[in-house]
């Protein structure tokens, strides 16, 4: 009994201690300026407003970031998606020379941390001129190793009879990953769309180095930049992220269940 | 050379390209420049030797993120590995609640950096803040040198909380029931079962998620620079933020190459170390 309440216990408060900001931070988007400047710190609002949305939906940039944001992590996404798919039907369906060598190159990148690179990678973009473009964006979270990894543990599964039994029908390459490969390993490439697109959207620092107009940053770039408080409109700055937090809630806590079951897969590796 | 071949080829070229131009090229063009000396605007003077690297650890500005790194290290790895395997292993069983509490220690894993940084420095904003109020302090967390770094390791917990919990209760839940109730049977209670037998059967996820922590807190840059900026008194500029500064407001082509090939050396070592060690524990099966 007493291990069960001080479990009971135990839980709850880690479960306080994880939620508060995620509380605080959606408390705060309905905050008055008073309860801002109070001489005390609010936990919640004196009475709740609506105002802060209005003025987060209004700002002359804000929808745009957004819109940059969903149509970039959307183009990673698909690139990716498509690169991986690509690659890793031609690891376990074809025989060609190097294939060995090629696939620990690839693989190897897993070693090499983005972080480090992050100035040559910049001239790189800047040498190609796409400063201030999707495509300096997009373009060096388009192969992941990880995701390779993992769509060809995925393909190994499947089975070259269906393959063999394509070809002998005479069906192209392409008719049969997207007929018969990509939809036996439905899950996978979904939640490796799911997870690129995730990722990009909630990227920061990159975005944040390539991108210099306003018109072109990322809702995670862009809303440190808001200035709402500047404007003494320090509500709409919470309402801004609670306004990008909510869908990813949602979709946490409907893929709660197969997230757990695909990472598990992943471990046994 | 057979069609299908150049078809395999032709399958794997975009992800060979991707990996060339942002993985392998940079990487071999810093370890090169590392021992050039470079002008600002990108001219080869000559050749350096070590030069970079021995100039590189003169630097106090290094030495010093070297230190805070050092301490955000070793404070981040075990708050979160206790944090994260206790919320694992608190609702690793299957209970009435446990899919809230679940939902909630995801939860982190949809808030992004940027929006985590701002909420903090909105927590711990001057002294009226709400943390001040909760415990009854009087501190003001993020203009003091101590208290920031801390601040910067609580963001750093809240950052990787969400991916390191599903990972270790996922390790939790598939350990086979039989050994359990087996332990059970021979009367061990929860938490003989726990630090007995759960513990070490998740041993290999516990240790793979101890290096991902090591690697992400050595590396530890844009919660740096969303946060503190490096400061107070530049009391949190770690190396790879220090890199940033140098590298993209000095233009310091020498600090950036050495730094680059220094923490590629070094991430390449942990994820060495992690395979080496998943290639051992899989023997003592």
């Amino acid at each position: 009994m007493l291990a069960r309440i001080s479990r009971f216990i135990l839980t709850l408060l880690l479960c306080i201690i994880i939620a508060f900001p995620l509380f605080y931070c959606i408390s705060m988007s309905f905050f008055t300026n008073i309860d801002f400047t109070d001489a005390y710190a609010h936990f919640l609002p004196s009475h709740p407003v609506l105002d802060n949305f209005r003025t987060a939906l209004q700002n002359r940039y804000y929808p745009r970031f957004i819109i940059n944001s969903l149509l970039t992590s959307a183009l990673t996404a698909i690139g990716r998606t498509l690169i991986t798919v690509m690659a890793a039907f031609a690891f376990t369906h074809i025989r060609f020379r190097f294939r060995q060598i090629l696939l620990i190159a690839l693989l190897g990148t897993m070693f090499i941390p983005p972080d480090a690179l992050l100035y040559p990678n910049y001239r790189t973009i800047a040498g190609l001129g796409l400063i201030d473009t999707y495509a300096a964006i997009i373009l060096p979270s388009l192969f992941s190793a990880s995701a390779l990894l993992l769509m060809i543990s995925s393909f190994v599964s499947a089975g070259q009879e269906y393959y063999d039994a394509a070809r002998i029908d005479g069906a192209k390459d392409s008719v049969y990953i997207a007929k018969i490969l990509c939809p036996m390993a439905g899950s996978v490439v979904f939640t490796l769309f799911l997870q690129a697109f995730i990722s990009s959207f909630n990227s920061y620092l990159w975005p944040l180095l390539v991108t210099n107009r306003n018109s072109m940053r990322t809702v995670q770039v862009g809303i440190t930049m808001l200035g709402f408080a500047d404007g003494g409109e320090y509500g709409a700055q919470f309402a801004a992220i609670t306004i990008i937090v909510l869908p990813f809630l949602i979709i946490l806590g409907l893929g709660r269940k197969r997230l757990s079951e695909y990472l598990s897969g992943e471990i046994r590796l | 050379m057979k069609r299908r071949e150049l078809k395999a080829f032709a399958y794997i070229a975009p992800a060979l390209v991707m990996a060339l131009l942002f993985s392998y090229l940079p990487l071999i063009r810093s370890f090169i420049s590392s021992f050039l000396t470079i002008s600002q605007s990108g001219q080869i003077r000559g050749f350096a030797g070590f030069g970079n690297y021995i100039r590189l650890f003169s630097d106090d500005a290094f030495i010093r993120s070297i230190g805070h790194t050092i301490i955000f290290t070793l404070l981040f790895v075990p708050l979160n590995t206790v944090l994260t395997t206790a919320a694992a292993a608190l609702t690793r069983r299957k209970r009435k609640m446990s899919p809230v509490a679940e939902f909630i220690f995801l939860s982190p894993m949809a808030v992004s950096l940027s929006a985590y940084a701002i909420v903090f420095s909105e927590m711990f904003r001057g002294r009226i803040s709400i943390i001040n109020r909760m415990f009854s302090t009087d501190i003001a967390w993020l203009e003091s040198p101590g208290t920031a770094m801390l601040v910067l390791v609580i963001l750093g917990v809240f950052l990787d909380f969400g991916i390191d919990y599903i990972l270790l209760l996922s390790a939790f839940r598939s350990i086979d029931k039989d050994v359990i109730d087996a332990a059970r049977l021979d009367g061990a209670g929860p938490m003989q079962s726990l630090f007995l037998i759960e513990l070490p059967m998740i041993k290999p996820m516990l240790s793979a998620t101890v290096f991902m922590a090591i690697k992400d807190a050595l590396l530890i840059s844009a919660p740096v620079m969303v946060l503190t900026e490096g400061g107070p008194f530049r009391s949190t500029e770690t190396v790879m933020y220090y890199y940033y500064l140098e590298a993209f407001r000095s233009g310091n082509r020498a600090v950036e190459s050495t730094i680059a090939t220094l923490s590629v050396s070094i991430s390449i070592a942990a994820m060495a170390a992690i395979s080496l060690r998943r290639r051992h524990a899989r023997k003592d099966f």
